[in-house]
């Protein structure tokens, strides 16, 4: 059979066909309908989510961060005396770790080191933590300064008596709003604040309390100022110490560098934690994969449940359309061009009814996501899986009526009454 | 070269405990341009026959050479091609496509044999131009009388230029004065030399034909020529 115009011809009777039988139509076109509206819906709302959270992470500085932390290492009875010689996490560690081979990955580094003290100015006075900073604190965590100015090298180096401010503490201690040059008194350590942050504010939904807010609680000061002048430590021991590696997979290898580094540094006793990278490797590539198979699945049940309509539909409809296949076969139609017939109307029917579906499926996410106050963010590879799931089951589904349809014998079919 | 030539051709439905033999052995032959009436009473096989002669069955046994084809063997797919080609059906019942245009009906058969777009449209203008019923090409065939819907039937029959015309009852849903004028149709297309078979029950309508074959039981009971009235 040649094929002049054969698949424009055969889709325009498609269309014919549906467009005549517009309730049958319909409820074939409804399986598919439920199933890309499920799909992509789940989909968008999932992506939606997930897009949150990934504000989220960008507003802390980023997920691409690599923490070193402090542990206890007796748990019970009395600490060896290597565990009393034993330093802890020390600005050491953060330097030599800056240095190993893997480590130019690392495109930041940051520390801190926190304190508990009494905090005074001329209008308030507060027990408060106190952080600590050092290198590049700041910006790691998604600060800015607002008024004033940040910490320079020189401040951290000397561990000079300065001091940035959260909004929430500067709104405290300084309800006046003139900050920038003012004392204050951390412990027993006069301080000038120098700078306030800019007002940091996330909601997960709308009408949510703020994440952020205790981050504006902040007081800052160089991490030498707490070591040096508050605590009298002479090591300059640390309660977290921050590498960023924006490519996860050179995070792995630098880990694994890092970890034996810090052993050694510390009498080859675990004393400290380092993140599991492997893990967080594994969550950041499945994040919401649950939600898109729970969706996918329910959007394929849907599928399989319309197609299954779909069928019984098409062999129902056959009843009455024996003859006139009767007809085509007896003027020459094979049965393979009448078997294509068949499946360009369900292709037809199956990309309408996908049209539709978007649109539910569109609509339905936002209601969704509208209802949780998060802004809705529809992905072109939902769309794409939608249609194909669609018409892969349309395709299936249809074959069997199809073959059916086909195989009359042309005789039987003409006789049918 | 003769259009249709059956030796001993015969059909068994059913199996052995209960066959029933449609045909006998049949011996037809029709020259081209021949217009032939093939009757006989319900049962005798003429049914059988006009389904095999038109590709729409195979023989049980037996051979048939249609326009120097041997057919008797051929596959679905080569039978749909061989009945696209080379033969027309008329249906007593009209068997339009309810939903689609009396043009695409017209276009249908030429569309399966893969005739380019604007050939199949200006040829079936042409005939249904040439049917008589020019002015009816966009319209749907429920809008037509059972006369003007026969004489789609033939337009479409005609479109591929087949070997032979089978026309099975085409009167039989008509009435008198509207049956003549089909069977003055007939007889104007068989004047163009075409080939014609019609089937009917009707010894009236037989009488039109120049060569009248009767069936009785699954064989050929006469065969006469005689110049039509």
């Amino acid at each position: 059979m040649k094929t002049s115009g054969a698949f424009h011809a055969r889709l325009l009777e498609a269309w014919i066909e549906l467009r005549q039988n517009p309730g049958r139509s319909f409820l074939q076109a409804l399986g598919v309908m439920l199933g890309v509206a499920s799909v992509l819906g789940g989909f968008s709302i999932s992506d939606s989510q997930r897009q949150q959270t990934q504000r989220v992470f960008a507003r802390v500085g980023g997920i691409d961060k690599l923490n070193v932390m402090p542990t206890d290492t007796v748990y019970q009875g009395t600490p060896s005396a290597l565990h009393n010689a034993n330093l802890g996490l020390r600005l050491e560690d953060a330097v030599d770790g800056g240095k190993v081979p893997t480590a130019k990955a690392v495109n930041a580094t940051s520390v801190i080191k926190s304190a508990r003290a009494r905090v005074r100015s001329e209008f308030a006075d507060q027990e408060r933590d106190v952080n600590g900073i050092g290198a590049d604190y700041v910006p790691l965590n998604g600060y800015e300064v607002e008024q004033g100015r940040g910490f320079s090298a020189h401040d951290f180096a000397t561990g000079a008596p300065v001091a940035v401010l959260g909004s929430e503490a500067a709104s405290v201690f300084f309800p006046t709003g003139e900050i920038v040059g003012k004392p204050l008194r951390i412990g027993n350590v006069p301080v000038t604040v120098i700078g306030v942050f800019h007002e940091k504010n996330f909601r997960f939904r709308e009408g949510q309390q703020n994440i952020f807010a205790w981050r504006n609680r902040i007081v800052a000061v160089p991490s030498l100022l707490v070591a040096a002048r508050m605590e009298g430590d002479q090591y300059h021991r640390l309660n977290r110490v921050t590498f960023r590696v924006p490519d996860l997979k050179a995070m792995a290898d630098f880990s694994k560098e890092l970890s034996s580094l810090v052993t050694s540094n510390h009498r080859l006793e675990t004393d400290f934690r380092l993140d599991d990278v492997a893990k967080r490797l594994q969550r950041q590539m499945s994040q919401g994969d649950v939600y898109n198979i729970i969706f996918m699945l329910s959007g394929v049940l849907a599928l399989i449940g319309g197609g299954m309509v779909n069928v019984n539909i098409q062999l129902a409809s056959l009843k009455e359309r024996v003859r006139e296949v009767g007809v085509k076969m007896a003027i020459g139609a094979p049965g393979k061009e009448i078997f294509k017939a068949f499946m360009t109307e369900a292709l037809l029917l199956t990309l309408l009814g996908s049209a539709a579906g978007f649109l539910i499926g569109i609509a339905f996410s936002w209601v969704i996501t509208k209802s949780i106050g998060v802004p809705l963010a529809l992905a072109p590879l939902s769309f794409v899986w939608a249609t194909l799931l669609a018409v892969v089951f349309g395709f299936l589904f249809a074959l069997y009526p199809a073959a059916k349809a086909s195989r009359q014998s042309p005789m039987e079919a003409l006789r049918y009454e | 070269m003769n259009i249709i030539e059956t030796r001993g051709l015969t059909k068994v439905y059913g199996s052995n405990g209960n066959a029933v033999h449609a045909l006998r052995g049949i011996d037809l032959v029709v020259g081209r341009g021949e217009y032939v009436a093939l009757i006989g009473p319900s049962g005798s096989g003429k049914s059988t026959l006009m389904s095999i002669l038109g590709c729409l069955d195979v023989p049980s046994g037996g051979t048939y050479a249609l326009d120097g084809r041997q057919v008797e063997k051929l596959s679905g797919a080569d039978l749909a091609a061989i009945r696209n080609e080379k033969i027309g059906f008329v249906f007593q019942q009209y068997n339009l496509l309810p939903r689609a245009t009396i043009l695409r009906n017209v276009e249908l058969p030429m569309l399966y044999a893969g005739v380019p777009r604007k050939e199949r449209r200006q040829r079936a203008l042409d005939l249904l131009e040439r049917v008589g019923i020019p002015d009816k090409a966009n319209v749907l065939p429920g809008a037509l009388s059972g006369g003007q819907r026969q004489r789609v039937a033939i337009a479409r029959a005609l479109a591929n230029r087949p070997a032979l015309l089978l026309a099975d009852e085409p009167t039989g849903a008509l009435d008198s004065k509207t049956g003549q004028e089909v069977l003055a149709l007939f007889r104007e297309l068989h004047a163009q030399g075409n080939t014609v078979l019609l089937v009917t029950h009707d010894p009236a309508i037989a009488a039109t034909a120049e060569r009248r074959v009767e069936l009785h039981d699954g064989l050929v009971l006469r065969d006469q020529m005689e110049k039509a009235a």
